[in-house]
């Protein structure tokens, strides 16, 4: 597990910290340097077909990928405890239809929901990660109502209870602090599907718009350009890639740990 | 089996209801109507094309009449493809996506298997390692990803395989688009199929065909492989909605002319009706796919029939 979080690490220090220290803005066209070889002039890894400096290109849409998949991440995971933790803890009537719900929800065609809300209301990066979000929250549900399921037999709870303290202080004190080690590690594997995502939104152009750039813009525009100058797809595309396994791996494992 | 596919169907068809339903109810929200053009229309003929259009009844009538059309099969007419009703683009582009979609999940299944086969017979060797690094990595990739990379290799460097187009369905054309789609659910019914192996070898009755002295060949093909491979037969499900959105992509990167790309041609351009349609079309298959899926598991598990 610490290999791959290492690496996510080093990604995200390198988007967050380097872009302010690079000659070139991310958006900046040189005009005198259009499709530049790696390791030509001031630009450290080329450009792509409009002269803009492909590194830092790169990490500023690393860095927007990953602020978008954390947003949406962080909603998904607000939506996801609240549903299973009341599903979980007022049980009867009340949890079987909340899982109804989920389950109906399970088999909708998710990325079309999230198209359809593109289309509607505007493409706008707000809504992306909101959009993407909302409908990302279902495991999390299953799995934190299974949680609370079976701490609500456990004696220290039943003490609580017993004790007659509210039913909000138990939530808060006893059940969310219990729960939340599970949730992390969904959490930790709900931002790679994000990525996902949002990278497959960007890719059709229904996400992130220009000028703000992301991952999958930029592999759109790599794939477009790839018979004349393929680095500028295979840069982002070898992030992307390691960014997803890697996150993916670190999740399984910490999952493991806690489900073990 | 016969109270399964009823017991199925009675959560179906409500799904299927409040997608359109709630589809329905999003495109009416939506800011802007079909008649605001540039120049403002003269206030009888804008009266004329609302009443044509029965978009000045109120919502339930109108969602009432939509449903009636849909049931004949009637999208309504697009507004980006003039003189195209939605219908008419669904049966151009659905035929293509559904050969694309059915060979990827036939590859996806063969493949996974037999990936997942392989790495449970030798369980714990370094086959085993490398086949579960191998369906990792394949679930990961991303499409748009493999796609590119493919064409890169495949059609420009090697020029071995046409780069894009549908050609009438030539079986070449369709080799890079059936395998871009197809890896990332032959990874997951690889990973499904070996975790299903593991249970099942480690089971009663497979140790009693051992102790029988069945060939080892014979124990897994015969009494192992049937119960492993269930959780694949569920993942049937989400697999053809994985596919289903993996096409939109993988029609794009290639140029070919099936639903998902007119799909994201109407979403570029706001053709409501369009969108509409195919994300009604879309669900209906994905719920299909999915009581689809619960008859393979009755048929291969007797106990979930009752």
């Amino acid at each position: 597990m610490k290999a791959p979080l290492i690496i996510v690490g080093v990604i995200v220090a390198a988007a967050l910290l380097v872009p302010p220290l690079l000659p070139w803005g991310y958006d900046v066209i040189d005009w005198n340097a259009v499709r530049a070889e790696p390791l030509t002039g001031t630009h450290l890894l080329g450009t792509d077909n409009v002269g803009r400096d492909l590194l830092a290109r790169t990490l500023v849409g690393t860095r927007v990928t990953l602020g978008v998949a954390l947003a949406a991440a962080l909603v998904s995971l607000v939506i996801g405890v609240a549903w299973g933790a009341i599903a979980g803890w007022v049980g009867g009537k009340t949890d079987e239809l909340m899982m109804r719900i989920v389950d109906a929800l399970y088999a909708l065609p998710f990325m079309f929901v999230v198209i359809l809300l593109m289309v509607v209301f505007g493409r706008s990066i707000l809504l992306v990660f909101i959009g993407i979000g909302a409908v990302e929250w279902l495991t999390m549900a299953r799995v934190v109502r299974g949680q609370v399921l079976q701490l609500k037999q456990r004696p220290f709870i039943i003490a609580a209870e017993a004790a007659g303290a509210p039913a909000r202080a138990i939530m808060t004190g006893h059940l969310l602090p219990n729960v939340a080690g599970v949730a992390i590690a969904y959490l930790l594997l709900t931002v790679p599907q994000v990525v996902m995502v949002e990278s497959f939104l960007s890719f059709l152009g229904l996400g992130v718009q220009e000028p703000l750039t992301s991952l999958g813009i930029m592999i759109k525009e790599g794939a477009d350009d790839m018979d004349i100058a393929p680095f500028a797809l295979l840069l982002p595309g070898g992030i992307l890639v390691t960014l997803l396994v890697c996150l993916t791996l670190a999740g399984e494992k910490l999952r493991d740990r806690f489900a073990g | 089996m016969i109270t399964l596919i009823l017991r199925r169907l009675g959560t179906a068809i409500p799904t299927l209801f409040v997608v359109i339903f709630l589809s329905f109810l999003l495109m009416r929200l939506a800011p802007g109507g079909p008649f605001d053009g540039e120049r403002p229309l003269d206030p009888a003929t804008r009266a004329a094309l609302t009443a044509a259009y029965g978009l000045d009844l109120p919502l339930h009538e109108q969602f009432l009449r939509y449903i009636g059309n849909l049931a004949q099969g009637d999208f309504g007419p697009s507004l980006v493809y003039r003189d195209f009703t939605v219908t008419a683009l669904v049966a151009k582009g659905l035929p293509i996506s559904l050969t694309l979609g059915g060979l990827a999940l036939i590859l996806a299944l063969a493949l996974g298997i037999a990936l997942g086969l392989w790495a449970a017979v030798r369980a714990g060797g370094s086959v085993d390692r490398t086949v579960s690094i191998v369906t990792t990595i394949l679930t990961a990739l991303p499409s748009f990803v493999t796609a590119p990379l493919l064409v890169l290799l495949f059609g420009l460097t090697l020029g071995w395989l046409p780069v894009s187009g549908w050609n009438e369905g030539a079986p070449l054309n369709l080799i890079l688009p059936v395998i871009a789609l197809a890896l990332p659910v032959a990874g997951a019914v690889a990973k499904l199929t070996r975790a299903g192996l593991a249970t099942a070898l480690s089971e009663d009755h497979v140790r009693t065909a051992r102790a029988r002295g069945l060939s080892p060949a014979r124990v897994l093909l015969r009494h192992a492989l049937r119960p492993a491979i269930v959780p694949v037969a569920s993942y049937i499900g989400p697999a053809a909605a994985g596919l289903l959105t993996g096409a939109v992509v993988i029609e794009t990167v290639f140029a070919l002319p099936g639903l998902g790309r007119y799909f994201v041609q109407g979403a570029l351009n706001r053709d409501y009706p369009l969108v509409l349609g195919v994300v009604t079309l879309y669900a209906a298959l994905i719920i299909l796919f999915n009581l689809f899926a619960d008859l393979i598991y009755g048929w291969l598990d007797p106990r979930v029939r009752g």
